[in-house]
């Protein structure tokens, strides 16, 4: 409600931008752009989620041969226009779509291949274990000859290869090539098969875990596959990326195209106001944190491992601190090292100043360590057991010193905690699968929380959690933070880090760029330091508002 | 998002030789099929009756139906005390066995070792006692230690490097066989001392030995697996192996242990075998290993659904040695018997994949209502 007026003019931009005010009138002939200068041209695009629009009436236009950036925050519209395109959504009725003139059948990824569309998506779909020959192989088929021929298909594939300037050895399994060749590998498996000067390479957040230097081939490999006829559409977090490769920009807001023009004459502060809505304020200098020696609940030193490769911090008893950045920045890896769940290859954790065994849950958990995964239904959750089980499988009550289970405790404790944490039901011979997916958390913090555990580390603690659930797991968490807990949470919600935490500390490739506490964590300030932008000072209207 | 899921988990699935059908929950997992897939499918499947009491006792009426048939049908021989004798005593040694390959099952391995392993035991201790006149008491526990070698093998190969049960236990059961057909000199071997035989035949309450081991071995792994934490954590480690470890659950202790355990009670049944039969060939170990499958996986349809639980498992043993006792006063033919365990278990498990499928649809629908 603050940035209601900016918010007016931006929309007054929308529709001022040619294209989206025609699309009503054009029933059956492409409007605007002639089909000769436009590769793909999008009208009226709609999706709809659970009764809110995900997308609205989105109009595009691709020329030929261009590369062409995709902007805006999670949660804009960006995946959802790329998985229509790519047929994995349905679009609502009125959404029409046009390869060089001729209309594609939207909602169909056998259509959307036949007309030359190709996506990588930021999983890049590769067999880790079978060789590059075969991974070239896959998704499109072995040729029509039969007989499969093992020097053949090798020949073939060094050729493709060769052809877009990538030089591995077609014989080692992918696990054995490095982030970049196996970005690039997945782009020449895409474009290899397209028809000559017609097709289109839809790239989602290719570069997001992608070290920067290796972002330069990357980048080469692009203007390669460009210089051979085929459009890219490029989607990115990464401003400064925008004005390396690509010749025009589109930005997505709340489901709509705010603008599309040139990368010339465009600079990264109007690019991000474009994104975010409105000016974003200059980082001020924080004070250098003065941190007391005594009373460090965690203490992160030099941690590394896949993804994160330097990170150090300490969070207090009592803190709430979020961790984020985008994905790849190593956020959202970083708990999983603390906690043991994923192997660390360096650093050290210390627990109330003692050491712990890295890559030992057990360890971890002994040192007063609750861990809640990012993936609820494999990892935090026995979804076949009841929720008594599960919620006293960390600490299983047993009769005095005996190894005998203490079945009136575990009744006793399972429905005391099932009340407190408020779940929906309070029998806890339910089985952990007949609840949503926020009452299931509630359950799996309740696990650590009943164990007395005076660190908590969480992983997307809301993903997939409605919105009363949420506001409950908040308040558990503060409630633990009042009892001394320290919890540390990652998050790619920066709506949530906002109204949670006391501190958040920014991730970028693989260390933390940025500390923001109190006042000055914002879910603008949070997305321009996740993305890398240079901010102009001026102040935010939040600001500006509190000063007069 | 949700159908994305399922289809990376069937696609993973095809190139699988499993024992179920596809479920769809676990795309993670490079290991073949867990038992408590089979388990939980066929808990789902009782769960989704109503009547829940008559799902959870259908064993029992089911035992009952059988033996009001067969003693219909005949009367003469059916309703004996030597039949009945005889039930109690061979489902006895079926019996450890399956109380034993229960741990390892509960805790995500397979077991199929366990037939090989018996009839291993089963010659060695008279190889020993007969062929080299050692004393039966060190006989009988040389031949146990074997079992728990064998054992600690299995779980090396399968904790330790990370083999998957199933092909490790295969293949440790064909070596196995070899080395009993070596021993053996494919002759047969006995007749026992008198002293070893009557570790297994004295009578107490009118049930021979065995049966006593029988309830004694099943006592107290039902209170281990049921009814301490350790077993609550062996369970996890099954359920969700990842789970289990990030709750702090020593997974790899707990699998290596049940394994063990498992050779070992399959040596002691092959220790009573010997001593029952008074004389014993190396084919001997083979018939127990489909029985003892089944009534584990039957027994998680029984009692407590979904869970792999002794006394379901020993009502499974009940129903399918009555009616295997049954059928053969019934026809007197050999394979009789062995189709009706082989159908028994296809027929269990093909009720849990069903019964998983409905589950996997009914939760879908929910999510789409819930979305909508």
């Amino acid at each position: 409600m603050t940035d209601q007026p900016l918010r007016a003019a931006a929309t007054a931009r929308t529709s001022a931008s040619p294209g989206s005010a025609h699309h009503s009138e054009s029933a059956r002939r492409m409007p605007v752009e002639d089909p000769a200068t436009t590769l793909l041209s999008l009208r009226g695009i709609s999706k709809v989620f659970a009764g809110q629009w995900a997308l609205k009436s989105v109009d595009l236009d691709l020329r030929p041969g261009e590369i062409h950036a995709l902007l805006g925050k999670n949660g804009s519209g960006k995946s959802t226009l790329i998985k229509i395109l790519a047929g994995f959504h349905q679009p609502e009725a009125g959404s029409r779509a046009f390869v060089r003139g001729e209309p594609l059948s939207l909602g169909s990824p056998r259509h959307a291949h036949e007309a030359g569309l190709r996506f990588i998506h930021q999983d890049l779909g590769l067999a880790d274990t079978l060789d590059v020959v075969d991974n070239l192989a896959l998704g499109t088929s072995y040729g029509s000859r039969g007989w499969l021929s093992d020097r053949r298909e090798r020949r073939r594939a060094g050729q493709i290869l060769a052809e877009h300037g990538l030089d591995v050895d077609v014989t080692q399994p992918v696990e054995g090539l490095t982030a970049a060749q196996k970005s690039m590998l997945a782009i020449v498996r895409a474009v290899h098969d397209t028809p000559d000067g017609s097709g289109l390479l839809v790239l989602d957040e290719p570069t997001a875990s992608l070290p920067e230097r290796d972002v330069e081939h990357l980048f080469t490999l692009l203007d390669n596959v460009r210089a051979k006829g085929i459009t890219i559409l490029y989607v990115t977090h990464r401003l400064p990326e925008v004005f390396q490769i690509a010749d025009r920009v589109s930005v997505l807001r709340d489901g709509q195209r705010v603008i599309t023009r040139d990368t010339a004459g465009l600079d990264e502060d109007t690019l991000a106001e474009l994104i975010v809505g409105h000016a974003i304020a200059k980082r001020e200098q924080t004070a250098a944190s003065t941190q007391r020696a005594s009373g460090r609940a965690v203490v992160v030193r030099g941690l590394q491992g896949p993804v994160v490769r330097d990170v150090s911090f300490d969070v207090h008893p009592g803190e709430i601190v979020g961790l984020t950045g985008l994905v790849g920045s190593g956020f959202e890896a970083t708990l999983a090292l603390i906690f043991g769940a994923a192997a660390a290859t360096a650093g050290e954790v210390l627990v109330e100043d003692r050491q712990i065994r890295l890559g030992h849950p057990a360890a971890a958990i002994a040192s007063g360590i609750g861990y809640v995964p990012p993936d609820r239904k494999r990892l935090s959750a026995i979804q076949t057991w009841t929720l008594r089980e599960n919620l006293t499988l960390t600490d299983v009550p047993t009769l005095g010193n005996m190894p005998l289970l203490d079945a009136r405790a575990d009744k006793r404790d399972a429905v005391d905690w099932l009340t407190r944490l408020d779940v929906d039901t309070t029998d806890p011979e339910r089985l952990m699968s007949s609840l949503s997916g926020g009452n299931q958390q509630k359950v799996v913090l309740g696990k650590w929380m009943r164990r007395g555990s005076r660190v908590l580390l969480l992983d997307e603690p809301t993903i997939g959690v409605d919105v009363g659930a949420k506001d409950r797991i908040y308040a558990l968490l503060r409630e633990a933070a009042a009892a001394g807990t320290a919890v540390l949470m990652a998050s790619s919600d920066l709506q949530e880090l906002e109204a949670v935490c006391g501190r958040v500390l920014v991730l970028r490739d693989g260390r933390i760029v940025a500390e923001l506490a109190g006042k000055q964590i914002t879910a603008d300030r949070l997305f321009a330091e996740s993305a890398g932008l240079d901010i102009r000072e001026v102040p935010t209207h939040k600001e500006r508002t509190n000063a007069t | 998002m949700q159908p994305e899921n399922t289809a990376v988990a069937c696609g993973s699935d095809l190139h699988r030789p499993q024992l179920t059908a596809a479920d769809g929950s676990e795309p993670e997992s490079a290991t073949l099929r867990k038992p408590q897939d089979v388990a939980t499918g066929l808990g789902s499947m009782v769960t989704r009756l109503r009547h829940l009491q008559l799902a959870r006792f259908s064993g029992l009426y089911l035992w009952a139906l059988i033996i009001a048939i067969f003693s219909i049908a005949v009367p003469s021989t059916f309703l004996t005390s030597t039949t009945w004798d005889n039930i109690a005593a061979t489902q006895a040694i079926t019996a450890i066995v399956a109380v034993g390959l229960l741990g390892a099952l509960a805790a995500g391995s397979f077991d199929l070792s366990v037939g090989s392993n018996l009839g291993l035991a089963a010659i060695m201790c008279s190889w020993l006692t007969v062929n080299h006149h050692v004393n039966p008491v060190l006989g009988v526990m040389v031949t146990i230690a074997v079992g728990l070698l064998i054992g600690a093998v299995n779980a090396g190969l399968v904790v330790g490097i990370g083999i998957d049960s199933f092909i490790v236990t295969l293949g440790v059961s064909s070596i196995l066989l070899a080395v009993t057909e070596l021993i053996s000199q494919d002759r047969f071997i006995g007749p026992l001392p008198t002293s070893l035989q009557n570790f297994a035949n004295w009578r107490f309450l009118g049930l021979t030995g065995v049966v006593w081991y029988a309830i004694g071995i099943a006592i107290v792994v039902w209170t281990v697996l049921e009814h301490t934490a350790a077993g609550r954590r062996t369970a996890a480690t099954g359920a969700n192996l990842e789970a289990a470890r990030l709750s702090g659950v020593a997974t790899n202790r707990h699998r290596v242990v049940t394994l063990i355990v498992s050779a070992t009670l399959a040596s002691l049944a092959g220790a009573l075998v010997a001593a029952r039969t008074g004389e014993v060939s190396s084919t001997i170990g083979a018939p127990y290993l489909l029985p003892a499958f089944s009534a584990c996986f039957l027994g998680t349809t029984q009692l407590k659904p979904g869970r792999f639980n002794v006394w379901g498992t020993i009502l499974a043993l009940l129903l399918l040695g009555t009616g295997v006792a049954g059928l053969q006063l019934l026809g007197g033919q050999l394979w009789v018997s062995d189709m009706f365990t082989g159908s028994a278990l296809v027929l269990a498990v093909a009720f849990a994949a069903l019964g998983q499928k409905q589950r996997l649809r009914k939760l879908k629908k929910q999510t789409e209502a819930q979305a909508a």
